[in-house]
């Protein structure tokens, strides 16, 4: 075991759908990121569409007074992971990081991971992904190709993180200018991640910056207030009192099943609400 | 002793009985006439019991009146336990006619004597049907609360569920009644000529027809087999109303299938139990080992030690599924049903439900004797309580006032220690119980003895090879 | 309750061994075709492994179809084994002795069927062979110190299910004893050898029989908490899932055990009438043996019905959203109500009805359809818990979808299906199906005693 002086980051994301315009960048940018494999029409039509973040559309009201609502889903890295316990080979396990990380070369696809996933943000290879010859110097070298049978799920490009963890961290250096930086003050902010394009690619790739990804405890990163926020919810109703839902537009997905999410939506601020009859 | 010697092969020796029916009746008749001087005296006891407990109940109602449902957790807690024990018992009787077992004779009629003390459950739940918290909500549904709590009964018919309920145990206690009569019957008409007094009056009137005929016999086994499997299926039934609305139901988040399962199994446990520590007793002091041979235990304690595996697995199936997936319901309940709040009890209850009895079943040579599942039977009863007040005292206590119709238990409150009153009220619940039985069984032969008489022609002793035996008829 | 002649130990060797002795001609017939389906199924499975396992009809979110359904069918039809041998057997049912060979031989062959799905099933069945089987060669997870996680469902699934697998073989071995002697002194050069390396030396003196009994008592008790064990572990793979809310009940255990013993007894009820029929075995397996059989069933099956009521009345009782989808799903909607409707029928009302009629149970015919009735809706049973449950698994509504099975997966089940006939059949050339020594034994216990003017059938006892 090599010892480092790694600081044990905590990720966290928060997805704004107030800002979500559903325009499917953050789709298309992890798919060339992390060479998901091209997702051909028999693929939808078989419903193994290969998407680690997936924007779900919702249609509210009746014909005309119709809205249509979106909310990107992917991978919530829970605390209390359900998929983490029920994987025989321990493909998939809790970074210190607190995100889940799937290690490919581990997984025999017995799929419980998915099937115990509330959010069924796992995606199972049912073939052998094929990229025809013009797109195979598109592929990311610093990501595995899954072979057919693995499992796989968004793991907040965790290639990305590392290097710039390992350019900050460990050699010392500002992603924009190359300076070296203070051996004391050699920790990943969110700045830095932003100049060197360390955030997971679809926070990169977002127009309206309706995805914003941050350690938690980051001062100047922007999640930090939303995971306090939501933390003090849990307490406040551990301890029997309830949150006013009407005035808070932090919250978790499927907060009641108790996986204890390591993502945080902030709900739309809806100008031209839809009557409720 | 209306018998020969008992006889048995080798190590088990002492295995059958072979009752003489011709001076049957006649002993019979005397024995349930006596009053000897220990029955007497335990008699007594229990009608001391009896007393203090309807003491402890007058004062608990005068201190806390049927507003809400805290205070009366001991006392759910002793009437479930009498409620699965005596509701239990003739469900024995009906099991082990239905799957023909030879050794089953001499304990039906003491299994279902104990329908009688049907009436005391029916006395003793009329309270609990006041003390109930309704289903709706009766306050302003708050923010995070429910409309209408979780039941069985969902939006809850009219009357649901305390009427239902009430008319379900009333129901219970009618129908293990009217098997004991059926069953009863035979032996009323053939001890009239020989009883006197009041209890010649109760024969006349209650077997009145009954002549022996081919076809009264013929109907009488049929009314027993249909009204036991309806008396099976309304007893599993109510077994599931009673856990749901009484513990289930008044836990918030509690949401638990296997539950019901549990607490029939408990009661099926106990009853048998019950049974075996009764037929010790005959058997040792009562004067009735002429009747009750060592087979009778051998075979019944089997199914004992099948039934605490069977709540023990049971109680594993329930705490794995909550444990494993850590959410934060789940791990509330397990706080205070099991691990934190009433751990001493969970752990009493494990000990004397499971472990005793396993280890005391265990072992051939106890289960031949007579005092071995006797044993056991104790060790279960005690078992039995503890269970009953962790999960009802629990149930009462969980979520006081408004918190019972939020949909999840948020804290784990603190255990609810019994006081003088609490007290009093198990123990008389107790003595209650034991008091009708020790009564009905000066009224009504506690032995069956058209059953045993039957038994009687099926069996002989026979020689096999180089050993004797028993050999059994079996006609059907 | 014994009806039918007595018979004596000679008349027993020569009728219950012409299944071993003798070669009739359909027998290569029927193995040939039984093969063929099976090759066939191979060959599918060959063709899923080497293509993907987009060639099924899974998807997301429906991950686990027919294979997972057919594990958990063929695991529920092993528990007939030890139902009818080891605790009919330790209450002294004498109606037992022509069904404990049958049933215990189907057990090891279902537990075998039912261990090859797990396997296939995996996305990577090569890497899967590797990590669990290539002991003593250490796997390259052990070598580096990942053991399995003992945590999961699937793990405590093959330990439990190798163990009752092992537990079932030794029983079945020991059982044979006496009947591998009488083999071995009826054939003549290699059949001679094996049989009498088997035998171990069987000489039928009183010590030998002691100990034969004593040792067939013991292994009964112990693999009754085996037996408990398995299909319940088999039920926690979907009972420990929170995020399938229908799934997540606690009494999955029992009633998957309850469920399984009820279709594994009917299948073994319906293996004997076959056996009854193609080797001529109408002294054996007599119609007093199928009726104890189905009013077995009658209770076993009410007492899955109670333990099914329970599961979807406390389904309901939680209201939450998310189970009454899947609820919904199940009871309202095509073509799931339809399945739900057949399957509640065919496992519990139209079966019990059946065998609540004495004549009706006497009835060979309808007794065998009875129970094949019963384990095509015990089939349907676990593919309505498993399939509704994926296809429905939280409100996430743009996630909701349905299943569709691929003929290759048909293929492997029907396959399934021949690979446990022509192993059964094969095994009736070498083993006696029905225990010979059981049968003697019953003969010698058996009398009568007169009761006034009846004769009436008896049996020793000895306890």
């Amino acid at each position: 075991m090599v010892t480092t002086n790694r600081i044990d980051h905590k990720w966290g994301m928060v997805v704004d759908l107030d800002r979500c315009t559903g325009c499917q960048a953050c789709v298309v940018a992890c798919q060339a990121e992390n060479n998901i494999p091209i997702n051909v029409k028999s693929f939808y039509q078989q419903r193994r569409a290969y998407q680690w973040i997936r924007i779900e559309r919702y249609w509210e009201g009746e014909f005309p007074n119709v809205k249509a609502r979106f909310i990107p889903i992917l991978c919530q890295h829970c605390e209390n992971a359900p998929c983490e316990p029920v994987c025989p080979v321990f493909a998939t396990y809790h970074n210190d990081e607190g995100a889940n990380v799937q290690i490919y070369n581990r997984c025999i696809g017995t799929r419980y991971c998915s099937v115990n996933c509330p959010y069924t943000v796992r995606m199972f290879n049912y073939w052998e992904p094929k990229w025809p010859k013009s797109l195979r110097n598109q592929l990311n070298p610093d990501v595995t190709i899954r072979t057919r049978g693995v499992m796989e799920k968004c793991s907040f490009c965790v290639q990305r993180l590392r290097r710039g963890e390992i350019n900050v961290e460990r050699r010392g250096l500002e992603p924009l200018t190359g300076e070296r930086i203070p051996v004391a003050d050699r920790k990943l902010n969110h700045r830095q991640m932003k100049e060197g394009n360390y955030l997971p690619a679809c926070v990169q790739s977002c127009p309206t910056n309706a995805l914003q990804f941050a350690d938690q405890h980051d001062e100047t990163g922007p999640v930090k207030e939303h995971f306090e926020e939501a933390n003090e919810q849990i307490e406040t109703r551990h301890h029997g009192g309830h949150v006013d839902e009407d005035h808070t537009r932090v919250y978790r997905l499927f907060e009641e099943v108790g996986t204890k999410p390591n993502l945080i939506y902030l709900k739309k601020v809806d100008a031209f609400p839809l009557e409720k009859a | 002793m209306a018998a020969t010697e008992p006889k048995g092969h080798g190590q088990h020796a002492d295995m059958w009985v072979f009752p003489d029916a011709s001076v049957m009746t006649a002993d019979m008749g005397e024995k349930t006439n006596a009053m000897p001087r220990p029955f007497t005296m335990g008699l007594a006891v229990a009608g001391i019991l009896f007393i203090l407990g309807i003491v402890g109940f007058v004062a608990r109602a005068a201190d806390d009146g049927f507003g809400e449902i805290g205070p009366w957790g001991y006392y759910m807690a002793i009437f479930s336990m009498v409620f699965m024990v005596t509701s239990g018992a003739p469900l024995a009787a009906v099991a082990f006619r239905f799957t023909k077992s030879h050794w089953r004779r001499p304990l039906s009629r003491v299994a279902e004597l104990f329908s009688i003390v049907g009436i005391l459950n029916l006395l003793m739940f009329i309270p609990l049907v006041f003390v109930l918290p309704d289903i709706a909500n009766p306050g302003e549904v708050a923010e995070g609360e429910l409309a209408v709590r979780r039941t069985i009964w969902f939006e809850g018919p009219i009357g649901a569920p305390h009427a239902w309920d009430l008319v379900g145990v009333g129901f219970l206690a009618i129908t293990s009644m009217a098997i004991l009569w059926i069953s009863v019957i035979p032996d009323m008409a053939e001890c009239r000529f020989t009883a006197t007094g009041f209890r010649r009056t109760i024969y006349n009137k209650l077997s009145g027809g009954w002549f022996g005929t081919k076809r009264q016999w013929n109907s009488q086994k049929a009314g027993l087999a249909l009204l036991g499997a309806f008396y099976f299926m309304t007893l599993i039934f109510m077994h599931f109303v009673i856990s749901s609305d009484y513990a289930q139901s008044l836990i918030p988040g509690w949401k638990d299938s296997i539950f019901p399962v549990i607490y029939t199994i408990t009661s099926l446990q106990m009853s048998l139990g019950v049974i075996l520590v009764v037929m010790f007793i005959m058997r040792r002091w009562g004067g009735y080992e002429g009747y009750i041979g060592k087979s009778m235990f051998w075979s019944a304690s089997k199914v004992l030690l099948g039934i605490t595996l069977l709540w023990v697995y049971h109680l594993f199936a329930f705490f794995i599924t909550f444990w494993y997936g850590r959410l934060e319901i789940e791990q509330n309940i397990i706080k205070y049903l099991v691990t934190d709040t009433y751990a001493i009890i969970f752990l009493l209850n494990l000990i004397f439900s499971f472990a005793a009895p396993f280890a005391v079943l265990l072992w051939n040579p106890v289960r031949r004797s007579a005092w071995g599942p006797a044993l056991a039977g104790v060790l279960v009863l005690f078992g039995g309580l503890m269970f009953n007040i962790r999960i009802f005292v629990g149930a009462a206590n969980a979520a006081p006032g408004a918190d019972l119709y939020k949909p999840i238990m948020e804290r784990v409150p603190a255990p609810v220690y019994p006081d003088i009153f609490d007290v009093f009220m198990v123990i008389g619940g107790l003595g209650a119980a034991a008091f009708i039985y020790l009564l009905s069984t000066r009224v009504l032969p506690v032995i069956s003895l058209w059953e045993v008489k039957e038994g009687a022609l099926y069996q002989k002793w026979g020689k096999l090879i180089r050993g004797e035996y028993l050999i059994l008829g079996k006609p059907e | 309750m014994q009806e039918g002649k007595p018979l004596d130990s000679r008349q027993v060797n020569r009728e219950l061994l012409v299944s071993i002795l003798n070669s009739p001609k359909w027998f290569f017939g029927a193995i040939a075709v039984l093969g063929f389906i099976v090759l066939v199924a191979m060959s599918s499975a060959g063709f899923m492994i080497n293509q993907g396992f987009g060639v099924t009809g899974l998807n997301r979110p429906v991950m686990w179809g027919f294979f997972i359904t057919n594990f958990v069918f063929w695991i529920g039809i092993s528990h007939a084994g030890v139902m009818l041998s080891a605790i009919l057997r330790l209450s002294k049912a004498e109606w037992r002795r022509p069904a404990t060979r049958a049933a215990e031989i189907l057990t090891v062959f279902s537990l075998m069927t039912a261990m090859t799905m797990p396997l296939i099933h995996t996305g990577r069945p090569w890497r899967t062979v590797y990590w669990i089987y290539t002991l003593p060669f250490v796997p390259y997870d052990y070598a580096r110190g990942i053991w399995p996680n003992i945590r999961t469902p699937l793990v405590w699934d093959p330990s439990a299910v190798y163990t009752y697998l092992t537990s079932s073989i030794l029983f079945v071995l020991v059982a044979l004893i006496p009947d591998f002697a009488v083999l071995r002194d009826r054939t003549t050069g290699m059949s001679h050898r094996i049989y009498g390396m088997l035998a171990m030396g069987w000489q039928g003196n009183a010590r030998q029989w002691k100990l034969q009994i004593i040792a067939g008592v013991l292994l009964s008790a112990l693999i009754l908490p085996v037996f408990v064990s398995v299909h319940s572990i088999v039920s926690w793979d979907f009972g420990m899932a929170v995020s399938v809310k229908s799934w997540h009940s606690t009494i999955f255990a029992p009633y998957f055990v309850v469920g399984a013993v009820h279709s594994g007894v009917s299948a073994v009820a319906f293996v004997l009438i076959i056996l009854r029929y193609i080797y001529g075995w109408q002294n054996y397996i007599r119609h007093e043996h199928i009726d104890a059989l189905a009013r077995l069933l009658i209770v076993v099956a009410t007492g899955w019905f109670y333990f099914f009521v329970m599961e979807v009345v406390f389904g309901f009782y939680g209201r939450e959203a998310d189970e009454i989808a899947v609820r919904n799903l199940q009871f309202t909607i095509s073509p799931w109500n339809i399945w739900m409707m057949i399957f509640v029928g065919m496992t519990y009302f139209l079966p019990v009805s059946i065998w609540l009629s004495k004549s009706l149970r006497r009835n060979l015919w309808v007794m065998s359809l009875a129970c094949i009735f019963v384990n095509i809706g015990m089939w349907l049973e676990r593919f309505l818990i498993i399939v509704p449950g994926l296809a429905r698994k939280q409100l996430l509504t743009f996630d909701w979808y349905t299943y569709r099975p691929s003929s290759v997966e048909w293929i492997i089940i029907i396959g399934t299906f021949a690979l446990v006939s022509m192993l059964m059949l094969t095994i009736a050339r070498v083993v006696p199906l029905i225990p010979l020594y059981d049968i003697k034994e019953g003969e010698i216990l058996r009398t009568e005693i007169k009761i006034g003017r009846v004769t009436v059938p008896a049996v020793f006892r000895e306890d």
